[in-house]
């Protein structure tokens, strides 16, 4: 691997990202929306408490947020449905940049000039993948800090201190990438077969149906995931990513490209 | 001493799945020589092209360039030749300079040398002063011209052109043509893949005619000779009796020097086969004259590149296939 070579492609697709305006809309709303949201939300809830049993049972699955007010338990419990959000993000983004990135050059045909250069196909793929991943990751991140920031300056601790548990921290860490590296490889394997990228994100976006499940899980009060559970949710995505990885890049090999891809 | 050939093939093909895209490609190229591959679509042409650009693997046979193998090393191969695609497969979002400077950093080129390079290639094909434009807001010949110095960037020894003007209106497809005569004068090692016949005649040093092999490789001169047909074509006024067109047609098979087998007359046209029509031209006039035709006009015929490629192809115009 030339990273010189990497450096070159992932250069030329972040600038062709940035004048794609559809593409970023995508990419810069969803963020703000994150951010101003679960505050909002908190906000709304205010003072009000929780139905006794729900507070029941959310605090056998959190014991540490016994020490919460009624109202703050109330609010605690309404943002923390949030994280799973701060994983979508991780997992849209990328998928968006890989699929319209790979099927725009499938219909301009400027893949075939490129193959015929000295360029590896694993250092096309390595180029495309992290312009794709590096966007989402990061502005998950970035998100997470504003969102941190300004829950601690409008609630104070407690809620500071519920968005900066392990949970989140693995969350937003360990799961967020993995989550990354998942929607990557999916946009790969789904813009080898499909010729229209708002199809294609559709049929990658299968990878965030497991992410919405997480959410009505966690709405429920009946099962709040911790941070060992994000931890190894997220060994579990990456392991599952890799194998898929492997599939895209048979299908992003030279002469796949040239002679297969329609 | 630097090898003649730039590009060597020797039984090369292709199959994929149960049918061969091409097979038994043998053909050398010497540097500086301008290569057709002539035939129809589905002849392999393209096939062809990747194989030797090494793009795709060869199923039986090998071939070089530069004197690298393209199985055993197609990095090599890939960074000596320069290919330009019947799209030109640019990035739109990119302005001209930003394309070629892409395709210079894929090509390992240094800082200095990209700038002096996308200047001088710019410059040559006169889009230096709209290098800061976006590719997506020139026209097809100017994107098809870009697209020709992006593949000339990184000094190939060989360029292959895929249906360089297939998609082209005629004034971006003369565009094209003249920045290849350009290059052909200039020296380059050129490969051709068209379909365009005048384009092969007028561009080519040989011509290889293509359909799932190669079928014959001559110059356009060497495929006339071998099976053209040339003739010294007199057109006699059409006052001409039919007794006076008989008397010219007998003292025209009796001059010395004709093949009176040759000699033709139809419709007050009088067609003299000959391999050099031109030095029977004299002997010819005079027998007519003197047998008293009146000449309107007398010129050379030769056959078309389309009858030579009709003939080698095995197919008639209008037939509909190849011919019994």
């Amino acid at each position: 691997m030339r990273l010189g070579i990497i450096w070159a492609v992932l250069r030329r697709e972040w600038i062709e990202t940035l004048r794609n305006r559809l593409l970023v809309a995508t990419i810069v709303v969803p963020p703000i929306l994150l951010t101003v949201a679960p505050i909002a939300l908190a906000g709304l809830i205010g003072e009000r408490s929780l139905p006794p049993d729900l507070a029941e049972q959310v605090l056998r699955q959190r014991p540490d947020w016994t020490s919460f007010t009624p109202g703050e338990l109330a609010g605690a419990f309404a943002v923390q449905q949030f994280l799973v959000f701060f994983l979508l993000m991780p997992a849209y983004v990328p998928l968006s940049i890989a699929t319209f990135s790979i099927i725009g050059e499938k219909l301009v045909r400027s893949l075939e000039p490129v193959l015929a250069t000295p360029i590896r196909t694993g250092e096309l793929l390595a180029g495309k993948a992290i312009a794709a991943l590096v966007p989402g990751v990061l502005g998950g991140w970035v998100t997470y800090a504003a969102f941190v920031a300004l829950a601690s300056v409008v609630y104070g601790p407690a809620l500071f201190a519920v968005v900066t548990d392990g949970s989140w921290l693995a969350g937003v860490f360990l799961l967020g990438p993995a989550v990354g590296l998942s929607s990557v490889v999916a946009g790969i394997i789904v813009s080898a077969r499909v010729n229209d990228p708002r199809v294609a994100q559709q049929i990658g976006g299968v990878i965030i149906v497991p992410i919405i499940g997480l959410v009505l899980v966690q709405a429920s009060g009946t099962f709040v995931v911790g941070a060992a559970g994000y931890a190894l949710t997220a060994l579990l995505v990456l392991v599952v990513s890799i194998g898929g990885l492997r599939i895209g890049v048979r299908l992003f090999a030279r002469e796949a490209i040239l002679t297969r891809w329609r | 001493m630097t090898d003649p050939i730039a590009l060597r093939a020797t039984g090369l093909g292709r199959r994929f799945g149960d049918r061969w895209a091409v097979r038994g490609v043998s053909l050398e190229v010497h540097r500086g020589e301008v290569l057709g591959l002539l035939g129809p679509n589905g002849a392999g042409k393209t096939t062809t092209v990747r194989l030797l650009a090494a793009l795709i693997e060869a199923t039986e046979g090998t071939a070089s360039v530069a004197g690298f193998d393209v199985r055993d090393r197609p990095d090599e191969v890939r960074a000596r030749v320069g290919i330009l695609t019947e799209t030109p497969g640019l990035y739109d979002k990119l302005s001209a300079s930003a394309n070629l400077d892409f395709f210079g950093r894929l090509h390992g080129l240094d800082v200095a040398t990209r700038a002096e390079r996308i200047e001088r290639h710019l410059r040559l094909f006169g889009l230096w002063e709209r290098r800061h434009d976006l590719a997506g807001s020139f026209s097809k010949g100017m994107r098809q011209k870009l697209a020709i110095a992006r593949a000339l960037l990184h000094d190939p020894a060989v360029v292959f052109f895929d249906e360089p003007t297939a998609a082209l209106d005629p004034e971006a497809a003369f565009v094209v043509r003249e920045a290849i005569e350009e290059l052909r004068q200039a020296g380059r090692t050129i490969v051709l893949a068209t379909h365009n016949l005048d384009e092969a005649d007028r561009l080519c040093d040989r011509i290889a005619f293509v359909r799932g092999g190669l079928l014959r490789v001559d110059s356009p001169a060497g495929l006339r000779g071998t099976h053209g047909r040339t003739a010294l074509i007199v057109r006699l006024a059409g006052s001409a009796s039919s007794g006076v067109a008989s008397e010219v047609l007998t003292a025209t098979r009796a001059t010395a020097g004709i093949d009176p087998a040759a000699v033709e007359s139809i419709d007050g046209v009088l067609r003299v086969g000959a391999d050099e029509p031109e030095s029977i031209a004299p002997a010819v006039v005079r027998a007519v004259v003197a047998a008293g035709g009146e000449i309107i006009e007398v010129k050379v015929e030769r056959s078309t590149l389309e009858q030579i490629y009709f003939e080698v192809m095995g197919v008639r115009p209008g037939a509909g296939g190849e011919a019994a």
